[in-house]
């Protein structure tokens, strides 16, 4: 990649930099920062789903419950009570299953209407919630069993852990957790997508008729598509239970699944980096606006009705506006941005028609579009 | 450099001669319109054998019926011991018949990456392994990233392996969908096309490729092709399609004298003496010289105007 710094090197920084919050932030913002690691790998998934396979999808809030409420059952009383870890497992797998239900429908259904049907999941999953009252817990939903593993808690224990000076409760503890969970989804999906099921996917997307001519299974894969996406889903719906302390039905609507596809359109289809990004977007502005609500113009305070817009809406109004922005000057996202940046600010990186190419110079005024 | 995939570096199919492809009275009808009217040809094994036609007579559609797209509604194709009608696409490739389109139909990202989707029949790591990346996977992909670089060599895309596919020129994309179905190393090659659109050299160059690949991997190459010059010059048979039906069949001088190819391409001289096949029949030897010489200038011509 980059000439000067090794890769390692940026990887390691990066490392570093997101170790540190939990020992500077308060908790307010290491929750921000937990619902955006979390939306990032339901981000990821879907960005493999809809971004890289072409399978366009509305349910993703459906899976994400599934690994959520599946987690709170599983761990949780009522339900089997099962170890938390196991439970959090299961439940990933249990998310992936319900994507692979769904995948004779996805089979068969494409674009726009696969939309549609993915839909139905929603208002589904959402009537189920609301009415399995032994499982879900109802409209009040259930409090969430925190997670412990091999006798270490993820949550308030009132034991007073402490790492450097710091007391560890359970933002500072679940920042580390989702830091690997995250991790290990970044790494996983872009191995995905570079090697062989990447490949298909991407070739299924662009063209069935080619993929199955290449050799693609295309109904397997459409249907592998489904169940990884939704297992990422499924772990990502885990982590925002385990960050909510409480998981309630009216937080996985459609608006949700609307959510998501903001994210990744923003971040950049296709990518495993824009669609983290994305969610950071997505995830942080509404709550950052919520708090700074008060300093912004034309903004009220939340609970006043003096006029104006609230916190909440003014934020969606502003992503609303990002993703028309991206979508007019940015089709191809953060990702895209960041691309083109980078290569400005290296006139002499090593370009794939150097030929062509005016002399180096400092500062290029435009770049010659393909 | 080798053609043939050594064992070490990837994993090939190393067949020794292909098995012979043979159409059996293939008929295909799309709501009363019969595109295929019991079509019947053998390419022998390790051949290049020619489909041409005028434009409609269904080639493309044979095409679609051997790389599995269509199903035919009665007679079938075999390779070899097996039969292909009725298997699903991803079957007939897995069985080592690779094609290109006439419409170029290349996939985002870059020559690699297109490369390596031909390699897909051929590798095994599946989602999982992929995923947590293990050992076998990486090697599996390595070999097989080896081998796509060597076929970029041999058909002249070694300069732009890293390229994304949308900024190549036509040419060239039109030899990455040739180059991703040689990844397959597959025992038929189908090519729709494959000069169509390039100029000269391009044109050179391909059939320069398609004649090494024949001579070296012994895999035999079904040709649908418009540039008279090249069927002429690359193809040991030739299959005349016409209104979905097989009108003639030989080498190519032998189709070129044909007086039935001559009417479908050129027309007959007089159509109200279309009905006297037998007069066009034995004409004399002079006179068919002379409408088979008209026959190669209007087909050069077509082939130069591109």
């Amino acid at each position: 990649m980059s000439e000067r710094i090794p890769k390692g090197a940026v990887v390691l920084l990066a490392a570093l930099l997101l170790c540190a919050p939990p020992f500077y932030l308060d908790a307010f913002w290491l929750r921000i920062g937990l619902f955006s690691m979390a939306a990032a790998i339901g981000a990821v998934g879907l960005g493999l789903l809809t971004g890289t396979a072409g399978q366009l999808s509305l349910g993703h809030a459906f899976f994400l419950a599934v690994g959520a409420y599946g987690y709170t059952w599983l761990a949780g009383e009522p339900g089997p009570g099962l170890p938390t870890g196991l439970a959090a497992l299961l439940a990933v797998r249990l998310a992936g299953a319900a994507g692979g239900l769904f995948s004779p429908v996805a089979g068969r259904v494409r674009g726009i209407y696969l939309g549609v049907a993915t839909l139905a999941l929603v208002f589904l999953g959402h009537h189920v919630l609301l009415t399995a009252d032994s499982v879900t817990g109802g409209f009040n939903g259930r409090s969430v069993p925190p997670l412990s593993l091999g006798g270490f808690s993820f949550g308030d224990d009132g034991g007073g852990l402490v790492v450097l000076g710091v007391p560890f409760g359970a933002e500072e503890r679940l920042w580390f957790l989702g830091l690997a969970l995250l991790a290990g989804t970044w790494w996983t999906a872009r191995g995905l997508l570079r090697g062989r099921p990447g490949r298909a996917l991407a070739a299924l997307r662009d063209s069935e008729t080619a993929a199955a001519v290449m050799g693609v299974d295309v109904a397997r894969h459409r249907a592998s598509a489904f169940v990884v996406s939704s297992m990422y889903a499924g772990l990502a719906g885990v982590l925002l239970a385990l960050a909510f302390r409480r998981v309630v039905p009216d937080y996985f609507g459609l608006a949700l699944s609307v959510d998501y596809l903001a994210m990744i359109v923003i971040g950049g289809l296709g990518s495993v980096a824009g669609a983290a990004a994305g969610a950071v977007f997505v995830t942080a502005l509404p709550l950052l606006m919520t708090r700074y609500a008060d300093q912004l113009p034309l903004v009220t305070a939340p609970g006043t009705t003096e006029g104006g817009v609230g916190p909440t809406e003014a934020a969606r109004y502003l992503y609303g506006a990002a993703i028309v922005l991206v979508l007019l000057y940015a089709p191809d996202g953060l990702t895209g941005i960041t691309r083109r940046v980078r290569t400005r600010l290296r006139p002499a990186a090593p370009a794939p028609a150097p030929a062509t190419r005016p002399s180096a110079s400092a500062v290029r005024t435009k770049e010659p579009t393909p | 450099m080798s053609l043939r995939p050594t064992t070490a570096t990837a994993p090939g199919r190393l067949a020794a001669a292909p098995p012979e492809l043979r159409v059996q009275d293939v008929t295909v009808r799309f709501a009363g319109l019969t595109a295929l009217d019991t079509v019947s040809f053998t390419v022998a094994p390790g051949s290049v054998h020619a489909l041409i036609g005028p434009n409609g007579a269904g080639k493309s559609t044979c095409f679609n019926v051997l790389s599995g797209l269509y199903r035919p509604v009665s007679g079938q194709v075999r390779l070899g011991d097996e039969t292909l009608t009725g298997l699903a696409p991803h079957r007939i490739a897995a069985l080592g018949v690779a094609r290109t389109f006439q419409n170029i139909v290349t996939t985002e990202g870059t020559v690699a990456d297109n490369l390596m989707l031909g390699r897909h029949v051929l590798s095994r790591a599946g989602f999982a392994a992929t995923a947590l990346r293990l050992p076998r996977a990486v090697r599996e992909q390595r070999a097989h990233l080896a081998r796509a670089r060597e076929i970029a060599e041999l058909t002249g895309l070694a300069a732009r392996f890293e390229t994304p596919v949308a900024l190549l020129s036509y040419g060239d994309r039109k030899r990455v969908e040739l180059a991703r179905a040689l990844c397959l190393e597959p025992r038929v090659l189908l090519l729709d096309e494959p000069v169509a659109g390039m100029n000269g050299a391009e044109r050179a160059r391909t059939a320069e490729v398609i004649h090494t690949v024949r001579a070296e991997l012994g895999l035999s190459v079904l040709l649908v092709e418009h540039d008279m010059g090249l069927v002429m010059r690359l193809a040991d048979e030739v299959t005349v399609l016409d209104f979905g039906r097989c009108i003639a069949h030989g080498t190519p001088d032998e189709v070129r004298r044909h007086p039935e190819v001559l009417r479908a391409y050129l027309g007959t001289p007089g159509e109200e003496t279309a009905g006297e096949d037998t007069t066009a029949k034995s004409t004399t030897a002079k006179s068919t010289t002379a409408q088979g010489t008209a026959l190669e200038e209007v087909t050069d011509s077509e082939g130069d105007s591109v």
